[in-house]
């Protein structure tokens, strides 16, 4: 989940305006503390590969072929699985299978602690029985796809060399079924990730990729590379991302709408890092198809599409030139609006960091009609869109020209700006505040600040402002407290003058700059 | 200090001797206590005594010196010792959540603002258990006990609501949540339960719905950063039992207070802020109970009655319908014709009634009813709640509800007319309802701007308000009469100008209402509409218009200050003040009456001086009173002086340090309408001007300067001639100012006018010092303030004493000093100069340094004449360079004086602008030209050999171009 952990650094550069703004963008950060669900729009992490179908006898793994096992007791089956009898054995291996592939609740812990684990990757290297092979290795699959502790416990069986040298299986179900295992353990983390990727995972992976593999198999495929590009602290080798890129290039062509959204995916966390690694997806040339894709109407591409040329545009300048070239503002407006909350706060964090950049950048954004659906957000969003919007107009009123800054004005950002000033929670509300300071100082320089006073006292902002003076938060209060204090107070000295400049008597504006302290 | 019964029986007599009314005996038993709190075992006595003791006043006497002793010494601050050792530390943290909790409740509550207090800086990581702690006692069934806890953990929680996300606040949000929420949640459920099995046990009920406004209010809490996956798991639960308690009722919980709210209103109030929360942050989820809670919150108000205990409650409550209402997806909920009739009819309606509170308040307390009416600190008011909902209501609604209302407004008018005495409240709701209806926008100073079409506010004015105001006594129905000048203070600039014209004298008369709503109203509407604007930057209502009312207008206004409660009213002040400015020469005649009053009213309020926005406008008045005779007699002067010295004199001898600074700047408007000399009286002050004393007082500063700038205008000479040895004290403010990076503008104003104004021979030997000091404070501490002072004051030196003169005082201060500044200073910073006069005195300058000082074209300086003629040539022409380092940004912050010093400025004693370079030269550019061009003639094929190899192209254009208007060449 995006969040925004380098806020202590905008808040700093809103203080300087017009220096390196670059850091006003915001990078997709890990958050270490969440207090929200999991959430439900992300990439599966591991799957478990279930019995559905006692009909079905299609050859894909993961569905039941002989489902005529007898059903065994634990002690049994680890007393087969031990011996010798290679017909016990497959038959116990079956059994645990079966246990561990039912619909509810599967047994994970308790298998594990009958100590077979060992013994199920020792099967996978039986290249003279492959039933027992397939049998282990989705047993294994199945354990794999359970807690840390689950995963850990196929690992640390040397389940992973096992596993690759099963991709080359002339076995097509086997080699599928290892695919699985491996995108599983894949999915744990980082750890596992590169130990995969150490031992040789991808080559065989990749070679597995071709025309004539069936769509099912490519699904499996590009959801376990996917898995092999997740995650950070550290992120994947940036030799591995290289290799993996060029096939993620061709499988995002496909028409399949599950490899579409798994590539997305992929492409999401290459582009979740460094301003290099963004780089090198740059170079791909993906960035149109991607676009492309934002604008498609199924959740499962268009959220995928959108993370990563949401994550394209947190890089530099010419990054971003490069996603709005693409094309990215022409499709941002209809996203802003989406019915889905998560969609909405995800186009509008992308439109946050395009606002972050320079004032030509902020020029195509209002030429592409951008700041309606941005006002628009502002004012009937979900709150966590509200809360990216009020990003982007902060963003918008530190870099844009006076011009802009006076549009985005007409454009009616104000009222629903200035609203926002209830919303509950301390950060958007102070970085309203220095918006609005922002504004103001734009409005100096063109000698209308009385206009905006006016303008914000008639949307009811000023009783807004003044109720934030008894703030808990000290920042705000003090925000709060500067903006009256400075254009506020003294009404008297802008009121109305007698007789005004005809003798030189009532001309104060010496006067005031004298008291400028 | 050991834990003996010696030190108790010690300590027990000094915490007798803290409650001894005689400060002799009570002093030094504080001081003792203080003196002995760095002792170990110090706080496990207090706890030992505030327990064990046998007199419950010492033990509540304990339990305070405990807290507060907790609150000085408990953080612990980098570089400074630790206070309080760390056994003590684990001792009190060991026993105080069990002591806190067995504690009778004066002692309870001590102890717990003392946890929270440890808390904010142990809790989680130096105080582990102390969640399970008070977890575990959730169990204990007493309630007594749990209350205690929810408390505690309330006043541990509630930064939640306010302070910013981060890492470190939600691992510990996270840490509360885990061992917390679903505890919390049972006791929720359970406490619940209870209330039902003990429906007819008040004493019981009472103790339980109070655990039930902690739970709510820790729910608040915990929910505030974001939703929390516990509570989203477990929302059923919490919002099926907030719905329920919204529609509960029990008669044992009913207060028969009508002032303060009830344990049941207190509960509703807080789950309406609950509801109000997940509405705003956590919409998608919260969805499906969203309209439950809007017919529940709705059926509340329709049944709640018009006490004042409610009043929370019911502006909270149409606060979270007003909010919903105007969201698009929730706006089928109030789109149906019945759904918004009765709205309108239950909900807003009887909210706007004039109540019996309000009618106290009126008669009463008119200042707080003021203040809240026309100021809008009504947040919180019911009125304020219903028209809020009005306006949300009209986003989508506005014909539909418009027309309702409309019906309202008839009906009522008519109930009115029917028996205007018994029923002059319901005129009271009709007048507030169509305002609250018509009003889109509204500022202070300009009344509504934005109005509902629909409503048709001429006619209402004329037939329903106008009537009221002609009536013949000014005295009845005194609401109605307040309720009908502030419809024409709000919505003048709605309503046609001949009616205004037509309602100045009705508001006039209405200044002598014995009511002070009504006569300040009557003030305050004719000082709004005296500030309207008409066209051409002209008042909207002219001094011609007024002068058939100009005396009886002054004598209202004057009288109006006599009526009992007004008599210092910054209403009718300020109106006073407007009126003298709109009217100008008109007053002339009246003056004399005039001034006589305000000194008196002056030196009746400087005995006490309590409101400040009364006084202000008092000074002010004054000022147009002197500004306006004046100008047409300027020898009136002698009797101002006359008239207010004496006044003055008594403010400054007894220091009302509120009112110095306007004295000091009604005596700068005095002395610069003298046209000659400086009086002697005026001389006989001016030492104490410059008095240390005065200078210490930031408030002073700017007025002072003003004040000596006058004295050096008009007074120079005589200042040389009676008062040289005054000369280094009135250098010593320069100096004390230009030491304060605050003050060293006013340091450099003051220092200008003495260049400016005084005799060269009576500061000669001053000068190096003079620029000594200020090349310290540029090599210690330069901000672009101060070199920005710097800048025009030596070009302002440069015109006065020529150019040579100030190469030759800089160099010899320090060899090639003169170089140094322009290179370093001059030529780099002179983009940073602003306002037109300070750029032009720089420009003459530059251009004397250039063209008249020898040294620029023989000597190493020639290297920087091209520089500098560029620099000059940036200035005229490039955009002001406005940048300041990064350092220097909040040093105006933290510098800027209070709000006291800053309002103390006198509009009306404005100071005109001063151009020391005036006439000498008025185009700066052409003078440029013309002095390079005498330049070239001296030393022909110098100059544009010199333009030729450094000038860049851009300037060198320039340049041509000021030649050619000039219309000389450069030889």
């Amino acid at each position: 989940m995006p969040v925004m952990n380098k806020e202590g650094e905008r808040m700093r550069k809103f203080k300087n305006k017009g220096k390196n703004v670059d850091v006003l963008r915001r990078q997709r950060v890990e958050v270490t503390v969440q207090l929200r669900k999991a959430k439900k729009d992300e990439q599966i992490l591991k799957r478990r590969s279930i019995s559905i179908s006692v009909r079905d006898q299609s050859v894909s793994p993961g569905e039941d072929k002989t489902h005529e096992v007898i059903p065994l007791s634990l002690e049994r089956i680890a007393e087969a699985v031990n011996g010798s009898n290679t017909n016990l054995q497959l038959q116990a291996t079956q059994a645990t299978r079966k246990i561990l592939s039912r619909q509810k609740d599967p047994p994970i812990n308790q298998i594990i602690e009958l100590g077979i684990i060992p013994r199920l990757v020792e099967f996978l290297t039986r290249a003279d029985n492959a039933a027992l092979q397939f049998e282990a290795a989705w047993a294994l699959t199945n354990i794999a796809s359970g807690t840390s502790d689950h995963t850990k416990a196929v690992v640390e069986a040397e389940a992973i060399p096992a596993f690759i040298s099963l991709l080359t299986s002339p076995h097509m179900h086997i080699s599928e079924q290892s695919v699985w295992a491996l995108g599983n353990i894949a999915g744990d983390g980082p750890l596992y990730r590169d130990a995969l990727i150490n031992c040789g995972v991808i080559p065989p992976l990749l070679a597995l990729v071709s025309p004539v593999t069936p769509v099912g198999f490519l699904r499996n495929i590009t959801w376990t590379l996917s898995n092999l590009c997740r995650n950070k602290n550290p992120y994947p080798p940036l030799n591995a991302m290289k290799k993996m890129l060029p096939v993620f290039i061709c499988l995002i062509e496909h028409e399949d709408k599950e490899i579409i959204s798994d590539s997305c995916w992929a492409i999401s966390y290459l582009t979740d890092g460094s301003n290099d690694r963004i780089q090198i997806v740059v170079d791909t040339g993906i960035l149109p198809r991607l676009v492309e894709l934002m604008g498609r109407p199924e959740l499962i591409i268009m959220t995928p599409a959108l993370r990563a040329v949401g994550n394209i545009v947190t890089g530099t300048d010419e990054q971003t030139q490069a996603a709005i070239d693409a094309g990215v503002l022409a499709v941002l407006p209809r996203i802003l609006q989406h019915t889905k909350p998560s969609i909405q706060k995800e186009a509008a964090w992308a439109l946050s960091n395009i606002a972050a950049g320079p004032s030509q950048q902020i020029q195509q954004l209002i030429t592409c009609g951008l700041l309606p659906p941005l006002v628009e957000l502002l004012d009937k969003g979900d709150f966590k869109a509200q809360k990216e919007a009020v990003w982007a107009v902060a963003n918008f009123t530190t870099g844009g020209t006076e011009e802009q800054v006076v549009e985005l004005v007409r454009s009616g950002v104000l009222k629903p700006l200035l609203n926002l000033l209830l919303a509950k929670d301390s950060k958007i509300i102070l970085i309203i505040l220095d918006t609005i300071s922002n504004l103001f100082l734009t409005a100096e320089k063109l000698g209308e600040t009385e206009r905006l006073c006016l303008l914000v006292e008639e949307l009811d902002g000023l009783e807004k402002i003044e109720a934030l003076q008894t703030h808990d938060n000290n920042m705000v209060y003090r925000a709060a407290l500067n903006i009256i204090e400075k254009y506020f107070s003294g009404e008297e000295n802008t009121d109305l003058q007698p007789g005004t400049g005809q003798d030189g008597l009532y001309d104060f504006s010496v006067e005031k700059q004298d008291f400028n302290f | 200090m050991e834990l003996s019964d010696a030190n108790l029986q010690t300590l027990t007599e000094y915490l007798k001797k803290t409650l001894d009314p005689d400060p002799a005996i009570r002093r030094p038993a504080e001081k003792f206590l203080e003196s002995v709190e760095g002792s170990q075992n110090y706080p496990l006595l207090l706890l030992t005594l505030l327990e064990k003791s046998q007199e419950n006043v010492i033990k509540v006497c304990a339990s305070v010196t405990f807290k507060n002793y907790i609150k000085r010494n408990w953080r612990i601050v980098e570089d400074e010792p630790n206070k309080i050792c760390e056994a003590d530390r684990i001792a009190i943290k060991a026993n105080i959540v069990p002591l806190m909790l067995s504690s009778p409740e004066q002692i309870q509550k001590q102890l717990s603002d003392a946890i929270s207090i440890i808390g904010r800086e142990d809790f989680p990581q130096k105080w582990p258990d102390l969640l399970t702690e008070m977890v575990n006692r959730f169990q204990s069934g007493d309630f007594h006990v749990i209350n205690g806890v929810l408390r505690t953990a309330h006043s541990l929680f509630k930064r939640y609501r306010h302070e910013f996300k981060s890492n470190e606040l939600w691992t510990e949000i996270k840490l509360v949540l885990d061992a917390f929420a679903l505890p919390l949640t049972n006791l929720f459920k359970a406490t619940i339960e209870l209330c039902s099995t003990h429906a007819n046990d008040a004493s019981a009920l009472k103790v339980l719905f109070s655990s039930l406004i902690l739970i709510a209010k820790l729910f608040y809490s915990l929910n505030f950063q974001d939703l929390p996956e516990f509570f989203e798991d477990n929302m059923e639960t919490w919002m099926t039992n907030f719905h329920t308690l919204l529609t509960l009722d029990n008669k044992l919980l009913q207060t028969d207070d009508e002032e303060e709210a009830g344990l049941l209103e207190l509960l509703k109030s807080q789950i309406c802020d609950n509801a109000a929360l997940y509405a705003q942050k956590y919409d998608e989820e919260f969805q499906p109970y969203l309209p439950r809670f809007v017919t529940a919150i709705w059926n509340l108000l329709v049944t709640t009655g018009q006490e004042v205990k409610y009043d929370l409650l019911v502006s909270n409550a149409i606060q979270f319908l007003a909010s919903v209402c105007e969201r698009p997806h929730y706006k089928h909920l109030f789109e149906d014709q019945n759904t918004l009739t009765s709205i309108c009819e239950k909900v807003i309606v009887p909210n706007m009634e004039f109540r019996a509170a309000d009618e106290e308040a009126f008669e009463d307390n008119s200042e707080e009813y003021i203040r809240r009416d026309l100021e809008g600190s009504d947040i919180d008011t019911r009125r304020r709640a219903a028209c809020d909902l009005v306006r949300g209501l009209c986003k989508f609604f506005e014909g539909p509800v418009t027309g309702i209302f409309s019906g309202y407004v008839n009906s009522m008018l008519q109930e009115y007319a029917k028996n205007p005495s018994v029923n002059w409240k319901h005129k009271d709701a009709a007048i507030y309802l169509v305002t609250s209806l018509a009003s889109k926008a509204q500022t202070q100073k300009h009344g509504i701007t934005q109005a509902n079409e629909l409503v048709n506010l001429t006619e209402f004015f004329v037939n329903h308000i106008q009537p009221d105001l002609k009536s013949a006594s000014v005295n009845e129905f005194p609401v109605l009469k307040a309720d009908g000048i502030k419809y024409i203070m709000i919505f003048r600039n709605q309503v046609p100008k001949e009616q205004l014209l037509v309602s100045i004298p009705l508001l006039i008369n209405h200044l002598q209402a014995e009511s002070i709503v009504v006569h300040t109203y009557a003030a305050h509407a004719l000082e709004r509409l005296f500030t309207m604007r008409g066209t051409n930057n002209t008042t909207l209502i002219t001094a011609a218009e007024m002068a058939p009312f100009v005396e009886v207008l002054l004598t209202n206004l004057f009288k109006a200050l006599t009526l009992p409660g007004s008599s210092e009213n910054e209403y009718i002040m300020k109106a006073i003040m407007r009126s003298f400015s709109l009217l100008q020469e008109s007053i002339i005649p009246y003056i004399p009456s005039v001034i006589t009053q305000l000194t008196q009213k002056l030196l009746a309020v400087s005995k006490n001086p309590s409101k400040p926005h009364f006084n202000h406008y008092m000074f002010e008045s004054i000022c147009l009173s002197i500004r306006i005779t004046c100008k047409a007699n300027p020898d009136a002067v002698g009797s101002f002086e006359e008239a207010l010295f004496m006044v003055f004199t008594e403010i400054l001898q007894n220091d009302v340090q509120e009112f110095i600074p306007y004295v000091f700047q009604v005596m700068s408007l005095l002395l610069e309408m003298h046209k000659n000399e400086i009086p002697r009286s005026y001389m006989a002050l001016f030492p104490h001007l410059l008095q240390p004393v005065l200078w210490e007082r930031t408030g002073n500063i700017p007025p002072l300067v003003r004040l000596l700038q006058a004295y050096l205008e008009r007074g120079a000479n005589t200042i040389a001639s009676a008062a040289a040895d005054k000369i280094p004290g009135l250098l010593g403010v320069f100096q004390k100012l230009i030491a304060s990076k605050a003050n060293d503008h006013q340091g450099f104003y003051l220092l200008n006018s003495i260049i400016e104004h005084m005799p060269p021979e009576s500061v000669d030997q001053y000068r190096k010092q003079i620029f000594i000091l200020l090349f310290q404070r540029l090599q210690n501490s330069k901000t672009t303030k101060f070199i920005k002072s710097f800048l025009v004051f030596i070009n302002l030196y440069c015109i006065k004493y020529g150019a040579l003169a100030l190469q030759e005082i800089f160099d010899s201060i320090q060899p090639k000093m003169f170089g140094m500044v322009l290179e370093k200073i001059i030529i780099p910073e002179i983009q940073k100069v602003s306002g037109q006069v300070e750029k032009k005195i720089c420009a003459v300058g530059i251009t004397k340094i250039l063209t008249e000082c020898p040294p620029m074209m023989d000597t190493e300086y020639t290297k920087l004449w091209t520089p500098l003629l560029q620099a000059l040539i940036g200035l005229f022409e490039l955009p002001e360079d406005d940048t300041i380092p990064d350092e220097e940004h909040f040093i105006d912050i933290e510098d800027t004086p209070g709000y006291q010093t800053a309002f103390s400025q006198l509009a009306f004693a404005g100071k005109k602008e001063h151009d020391p370079v005036g006439q000498m030269v008025n185009n700066p550019r052409i003078h440029l030209a013309q002095s390079l061009h005498k330049l070239s003639t001296a030393c022909p094929g110098r100059v544009p050999s010199m333009l030729s190899t450094s000038l860049n192209a851009e300037a060198l254009q320039y340049l041509q171009g000021y030649l050619q208007a000039a219309s000389v060449t450069l030889l």
